[in-house]
This record gives structure tokens, sequence and C-alpha cells, in this order.
């Protein structure tokens, strides 16, 4: 609550200081990788794991994968993701790569507009230089295609996307992801995946009033997920509690499947289909022991 | 009886009524499909542990825990779906009726993937590295993840699984000649799907 309220107090104050100088306040820095080979292959895996593909995508609409998603109906309107094939005028084909590179890591567009945290960069921000030029190496081998999913509709105030630059200095910072040390590789592996590339905790973890993650509700679910849905709570306590082993969530994350038999939904299977079915096994697990707080899995 | 048995007993007649989940109170046409849903949740928890190598492989169980959900599938599942039929405790989505054809393809979708897994039952489990148990290998093999960067998302060919959604042509023939886990995950796979879209949360 108290972080609520000073972000307001920050907005107050700086629509004292005049929304000017909000607007002309420069956000993200310019990386260079323009020299950086990318392997396409490991882009494509790394897609995968990240969700690109799934929310970028919407296959039930009939048009081509990566031309745009289904839209995110949110309390602050609603979000279409939108084509990243490199399409010159709708997709991302007049991008450089440095552009991709602060698109995905820092959330901000190549005109220095910042994204909504719909898009969850704020978790991206971990990836290393060579895992964008992957990322990006793999989006320039898709087909161009000239088609949209249409178009955001914000709700005012929140359309005004100056506004988000408040927004990211409150929130645009993701979970650890850096190796620790006295920890087996598994669990690093899980941990960079589950709390970087695949933001677990976009969904799984409440947001407050202006749509921060409450980071003291790490992984404990959330009522209001976009559509009505749930995600329930996965700290470690949790998944025990509803059944889930190393190897039967990392059998689940590929299959579906639940402790009691039934089969995730409200977004999950989605997840599953299109991300996480796609990894390796050892990635599967290296997930399940970062989440249920086991260093290795033969001690499952 | 002491007092402390009849508590005892109380309580444990409570703690049934409450596992005695959501579906409680469900009449009728409702209490059929959640009755049908949770029957196919049996069948897929008595094999899972098979299919993720947690229990010994038992083709007979497999083959007729595949039969028994296609004989839940397809029509039997789109006919306990009439519109309108959303009295409490249903938890069915209002899209369900909105998007009825493309609700009623995953429910034939279902069937088809049942019938597969009934014929792959024999095949038993795909070994670790093989090229048709992973997702991954199925689509393209080995590391290829999305089997060629000219076709990263497999184009609009139906090939990526979207949605749950299987490539076009595909039958339950098809589906028989893979591993029986690969066959499996084909399944849960469109199960989700479905919930994905049209289940509500349980309040």
């Amino acid at each position: 609550m108290q972080r609520i309220l000073s972000a307001l107090l920050a907005i107050a104050a700086m629509a004292g200081l005049g929304g000017v100088s909000l607007a002309v306040w420069p956000i993200g820095n310019s990386p260079d990788l323009t020299e950086r080979e990318g392997d396409a292959q490991r882009g494509a895996y790394l897609a995968r794991a990240g969700g690109c593909i799934a929310c970028h995508s919407d296959p039930g609409s009939g048009r081509p994968a990566l031309t745009g998603g289904a839209p995110i109906e949110t309390d602050f309107g609603r979000f279409v993701p939108p084509n990243i094939t490199p399409h010159k005028t709708v997709g991302i084909g007049a991008w450089s790569i440095d552009d991709f590179a602060r698109a995905v890591r820092q959330g901000v567009a190549p005109d220095g507009t910042p994204y909504y945290p719909a898009f969850p960069y704020a978790f991206y921000g971990h990836l290393s230089d060579q895992d964008i030029a992957d990322l990006w190496a793999a989006f320039q081998g898709v087909q161009a295609q000239e088609v949209t999913a249409g178009t955001n509709e914000i709700a005012f105030p929140f359309n005004l996307r100056f506004g988000l630059k408040l927004w990211r200095a409150a929130y645009a910072k993701g979970p650890p992801t850096e190796a620790e040390t006295d920890r087996s590789e598994d669990w690093n592996r899980g941990r960079w995946l589950v709390n970087g590339l695949a933001h677990c905790g976009a969904c799984h973890t409440d947001r407050n009033v202006l749509g921060g993650r409450q980071t003291e509700q790490y992984f404990s679910g959330s009522d209001d997920l976009p559509d009505g849905g749930k995600a329930p709570p996965i700290r470690p306590d949790d998944l025990r509690d509803a059944g889930w082993t190393v190897s039967s969530l990392a059998f689940g994350l590929k299959s579906g499947v639940m402790p009691d038999g039934d089969t995730f939904g409200s977004g999950m299977g989605e997840v599953v289909t299109q991300g996480t079915a796609w990894l390796s096994q050892a990635d599967r697990e290296a997930m399940a022991t970062y989440l249920l707080g086991e260093d290795s899995t033969a001690a499952d | 009886m002491t007092l402390r048995k009849l508590v005892l007993g109380g309580a444990a007649i409570i703690g049934v009524s409450a596992t005695a989940f959501a579906h409680s109170g469900a009449t009728g046409v409702v209490k059929e499909r959640m009755d049908a849903m949770k029957s196919m949740g049996e069948a897929i928890k008595r094999i899972k542990p098979m299919m993720s190598g947690e229990a010994a492989y038992d083709e007979a169980a497999v083959h007729a825990a595949a039969q028994s959900i296609a004989d839940e599938a397809g029509e039997a599942m789109t006919s306990k779906f009439p519109e309108g039929s959303t009295d409490h405790p249903s938890e069915a989505l209002p899209r369900t009726w909105d998007e009825w054809e493309r609700f009623a393809a995953l429910a034939n979708q279902l069937e088809m993937a049942a019938n597969g897994l009934a014929m792959a039952a024999g095949n038993g489990l795909h070994g670790d590295g093989h090229m048709m148990g992973d997702q991954s290998g199925m689509m393209g093999g080995g590391s290829d993840m999305m089997g060629g960067s000219s076709s990263m998302m497999g184009g609009s060919s139906g090939m990526m699984m979207g949605n749950g959604g299987f490539p076009n042509g595909m039958t339950a023939e098809h589906i028989g000649q893979m591993p029986a886990d690969g066959a499996f995950v084909m399944l849960t796979q469109t199960c989700s799907a479905c919930h994905d879209r049209y289940r509500k949360d349980d309040d």
C-alpha cells in the first residue's frame, strides 16, 4: 500500500512539474550488437521459453504465427500483442538489432516510447547480448507477413504513455536471476528460466492497482488475471500441498496434467503447448527443481 | 457410541461432502458432463504415472483408459453442452456457445487423440532422445526446435499445435504410430486447450 501511495504521490508531483518534463524524460540506453553473430536455432528455443510465440500468435484467428496475438483484456484496457514478423511496416522489419535489444530488455520502442507492462520486458532484462542476437536471428528467419491483429484500446489516463515512465521507475524490475554459487546448476538454470525468460511471476504474483507486481507477494497467486482468470500460488509449500513433485511438475510442464488428473486451463495450457512443452526435459526438470526449492532432482 | 466418535464421524462426513467438490448440487445435463469430465480426469490420473516414468507401463490399462476417454469425447461430449445449460455450478464459459464450431472441433480432436492413444498403447514409451517422443522432436527432430529457420513457427500450415490444433490431415491412425507417451501428450494438451478457453476457474 505504501508503495502505491508513494507512486501516486510521485505522479502528483510530476503533474506539478508539468507533463512536458515527463514526456521528454529519456529512458533506455543504446546497446551495440551489430557485430554479434546469432544462432537462429538457439534463438527459436529462447522464443519458445519466453512465450514470444505463444503471446504474439493467435492460431484460432486463422492468421499466420507471430502476426499478433489474441487481445488481452485488462482493467486498463485492451492490449493487442503486435505483429513481430520482419515486415517493414506492420512488423519489426525496419528495426535494427539494437532497437530489438532495447525493446526486449528495456521495454522501450524504437521511437523512444515506453511499452505497456503487458509486454513482460521486466523479466527479459537478464538476457545476455548473445541471447538477444540469437533471438534476433530467429525472428529474422521468419517470413514477413502483412497482417495485423488490431490496435490497443487503452482507457484514459493510461493511454498517455509518458505516465509509463513513472511506472517503470517504480515497478520495472524483474525478480533475481543471477547464479548463486552455493546452489546446484539445475537450480540456477531453473531460476534463470522461472524468474527470467519464462516470466512465471507475470501471472503468479499478484499486482497492485497500478499493475505493479507486489514483490512481497512473490508467487502467491493472483485472482485477477486478464479475462477473469486465476493463477494459483506456486511457492514450494503451495506446490507440495497440491501434490506436485519435481518429476510430476516437469511432466506437467510438458503434458498439462495436474496431480489430480485434471489438466491446466486459464491460459496455462497455452503456456505449456506453445512454450514449456518445446523445452528440453532437462530444462523442465530445472524449472521444477527451482520452483519446489529442491537442489537436486535426485532429492525428489 | 461415545461423544468423541460422534464428533469424529460427523467431521468425517462433513469432510467427505466438502470433497464432493464443486460438482455437488449439479443436476441434469450439467451434472452429466461434470461426471464425464471427472471420469476422464480419473482415467488420465491412472495412466499418467506410466507416461512420466513414475510407474511401470501397463499396455492394457493405457488402452482401457484411452478407450474410456474416446467414449466421452466428440459427439458424446458436445451433446452434453446444449445451448443455455449454464446452471450453477456449471463451469462452462458463455464463449463455449459463442464459438461453438471451435469448441466442437476440440471435442472431436479429443476423440481422435484418444482413439490414437488406444492404438498407440502397444507401442510403449519412447526412449530418451527418441525422435518422436518430445514435442520438439515431433515437429522437426532433435534440437531443431522449429523445423528450420524458414518455418520457425510452422507458418500457417498448422504444423504448430497452436491452441491444441493438430496438423491438417492428421488422423487417429497417425497418432497410433507414435510412442504412447507422445500420443498421451497430444491428448492431454487437447484437454488443456479447451480448459484454457472454455472453462471458468473455480470460485
